[in-house]
């Protein structure tokens, strides 16, 4: 039988847990989110988390400057697994959570949430390298389809939670209530661009230079806020030096959790907490000092033009 | 055992691999077009020779050869190896085609393929390519051992070299001469010893249009050296040609993404030497103009040059629309932010001593930031 906590304090500490337990956590997990919307209503107060990335010694500082879980209400805004070297621990130890506190933690989809992406930046390989073989990358393939698209923060006039921004295709959050989520995340269309577009300087819609998604700008915020009567859109998706950025009269926020990403990019990290009147309090954190040793030192990555 | 200056120089003829199994895997995603067709014949030689290398064991180089070109490179990677291949290609075609009659010195290429480029598709232009012995005698044997590659530099043999020990390969001599094209193994810091200096200028012609080209080699080297290898070039074409170097080179920016990348190559036991002299494109222009004393310094860094900054503020991209779709095309790219910040962080500087009033004219069509 699955032991929850003790699982919980092994994923922690980076210990190898056996693959039966990972396929009943994802299954189970998958019990949960079947039941959930594509637009989830979460209640305040809430602390909402950029990308992730594998960088799991940072989640844990992330716990500790949020409130660890249950105490603090938590809601992922995707992108939990790549680039990192600790992808299925960082992914496995937030579906533990969600197993164990279904009430106290959300997870929404994120762009790297796919079959496509994962092997392509490095999770696919992670799990055969810690398993040898496609199994647990498959139960986690398996989760991915049934997570959430978004979620609306404080009910009318709140937070409209998303992994990357808007799409041309959708103008209400209602229409993305109907959309049907539990796929791959497609190439084109309103659910690949909730999850790969970007808010930019420029007037209407732009090509991104992604190649998924669109660039989006300050009218097109103002429209969709009028339309659905929100506050703030709260989104992540893109790397932010000063952890966290306002653009457009602060009626838009990207949130980036991953300090130092990749081990390289010298940046902070934070965390938005939402009070009950939906006030916000940015928490920044750095990388965690143990993340330098924890590196693994062969093959290291080869992250410069040298 | 080796000292630490040997290890730092083990170290960065080991770049030399990192950078071959980038351009081998943006060749294997498509990006190179044409393919480049010479990659592999530089990867078979690595394969056959580094374990003959000083401070490689056939063990140890297996297993280097195996983690450096089975890992999976990221699109960012793919991407800014192709683009640095792509705009340095170019430029130095635009400068052959302009001078005609022309010279290419490269400096520290290593395994780089660019040249065998140039000499097959440019009649007219010479190849000098110097660097640390151990490399040019992996690059050596890949010619003597390669059809292709032996034709493309003009001297086709029918005889294979076989090196079987570390001593064969110690023994081997650390030259190359073909009609256009010269092989020379020196360490460039040693380059006023007359010895050196004599082998070395006996394959360049100083009465050719030149151009020096140096890729990530200089940042390895303190201010003081890249000063003395630099006057060095110069003042053997004072009054004799016209001569200009063409630099690519990481900068440190003075920012964090700066201090963690001195940290993490620092941690690959490598030193970037010009990191807190030479931060960015000011103290580089500084340095080349005033303490160089090179009249015309063109620099710019690669986030311009491709195009992911500086639209707005009026500076094109070097590469073109069609081009840019294609490659964007190629890979699906899941962070626009880090790929401005590590291309930022690169360097291109075009720096120019004119002889008469030849001087590189279509220099004038690329946009620079200074």
């Amino acid at each position: 039988m699955l032991n929850l906590d003790q699982t919980i304090e092994n994923i922690k500490e980076c210990k190898h847990i056996p693959e039966e337990d990972v396929e009943e956590i994802c299954k189970k997990v998958i019990e949960l989110l079947i039941e959930e919307a594509n637009i989830q209503h979460v209640d305040t107060p809430v602390t909402v988390c950029g990308d992730i990335h594998g960088q799991l010694h940072d989640l844990l500082t992330l716990f500790k400057t949020g409130g660890e879980c249950p105490g603090t209400r938590y809601l992922f805004l995707g992108d939990f697994v790549d680039r990192g070297f600790y992808s299925f621990e960082s992914l496995l130890l937030l579906l533990a959570l969600k197993v164990r506190y279904p009430d106290r933690i959300v997870l929404i989809r994120g762009n790297h949430e796919s079959r496509q992406i994962t092997t392509v930046y490095g999770f696919y390989d992670e799990c055969i390298r810690k398993y040898g073989s496609v199994n647990v990358w498959r139960y986690c393939c398996d989760v991915f389809d049934y997570l959430s698209l978004g979620a609306v923060v404080g009910g009318p006039g709140g937070v409209f939670c998303i992994h990357g921004g808007l799409s041309p295709d959708i103008d209400s959050v209602d229409q993305i209530r109907f959309l049907d989520r539990k796929q791959e995340v497609p190439h084109e269309g309103g659910m690949c661009d909730l999850l790969w577009s970007d808010p930019e300087d420029v007037p209407g819609w732009a090509i991104s230079p992604r190649g998924a998604g669109f660039l989006f700008g300050e009218n097109e915020v103002r429209r969709f806020l009028h339309t659905n009567n929100i506050s703030l859109i709260a989104r992540a998706h893109q790397l932010v030096m000063e952890g966290y950025r306002e653009m457009f009269d602060s009626t838009l926020v990207t949130v980036w959790s991953a300090p130092n990403y990749c081990y390289r990019c010298g940046n902070i990290a934070s965390v938005l907490s939402l009070d009950d009147s939906l006030a916000r309090d940015y928490k920044v954190f750095e990388a965690s000092t143990h993340s330098a040793t924890t590196i693994p030192s062969k093959n290291p990555p080869a992250d410069y033009f040298i | 055992m080796l000292s630490p200056r040997q290890r730092q120089d083990k170290n960065v003829r080991a770049t030399d691999l990192d950078a071959l199994s980038c351009r081998s895997s943006a060749n294997r995603k498509g990006y190179f077009n044409p393919p480049d067709v010479y990659i592999d014949e530089l990867i078979i030689s690595y394969n056959k020779h580094l374990q003959f290398c000083s401070g490689y064991t056939n063990l140890s180089a297996s297993r280097t050869l195996r983690s450096v070109f089975n890992e999976q490179k990221f699109p960012l990677i793919n991407r800014g190896t192709y683009l640095r291949t792509k705009v340095l290609y170019d430029l130095v075609s635009s400068f052959c085609k302009e001078f005609a009659a022309c010279q290419i010195i490269s400096l520290g290429g290593g395994s780089d393929t660019k040249s065998f480029q140039w000499l097959e598709n440019i009649e007219s232009v010479r190849v000098i390519e110097i660097d640390f012995v151990e490399s040019v005698k992996i690059k050596k044997l890949a010619i003597l051992n390669s059809p292709k590659l032996s034709k493309v530099v003009g001297q086709t043999s029918d005889e294979s070299v076989i090196i079987s020990s570390h001593q064969s390969f110690e023994s081997l001599d650390p030259e190359f001469h073909a009609d256009r094209y010269h092989l020379i193994g020196c360490d460039l810091r040693e380059i006023k010893e007359k010895s050196v200096s004599d082998n070395l200028y006996k394959c360049i012609d100083t009465s050719l249009p030149t151009l020096v080209l140096s890729e990530c080699v200089l940042c390895y080297l303190s201010p003081e050296e890249n000063k003395m290898i630099l006057n060095n070039f110069s003042e053997a074409f004072l009054n004799k040609a016209y001569l200009s170097f063409l630099i690519y080179e990481p900068m440190s920016l003075n920012d964090t993404f700066g201090t963690t990348m001195t940290n993490n190559l620092s941690n690959r036991g490598l030193n970037l030497y010009t990191f807190d002299h030479l931060p960015d494109l000011t103290s580089r222009y500084k340095f080349m103009h005033d303490e160089c004393c090179i009249p015309n310094v063109k620099l710019t860094d690669m986030s311009t040059v491709a195009g992911y900054e500086g639209i707005k503020e009026g500076f094109k991209p070097w590469i073109d629309d069609a081009d840019l779709l294609r490659i964007n095309k190629l890979e699906l790219v899941d962070e626009i932010e880090e790929i401005k910040l590590l291309f930022r962080h690169y360097c291109l500087c075009y720096a120019e001593l004119p002889y008469g009033d030849k001087h590189f004219r279509s220099l004038e069509a690329y946009h620079w930031r200074i």
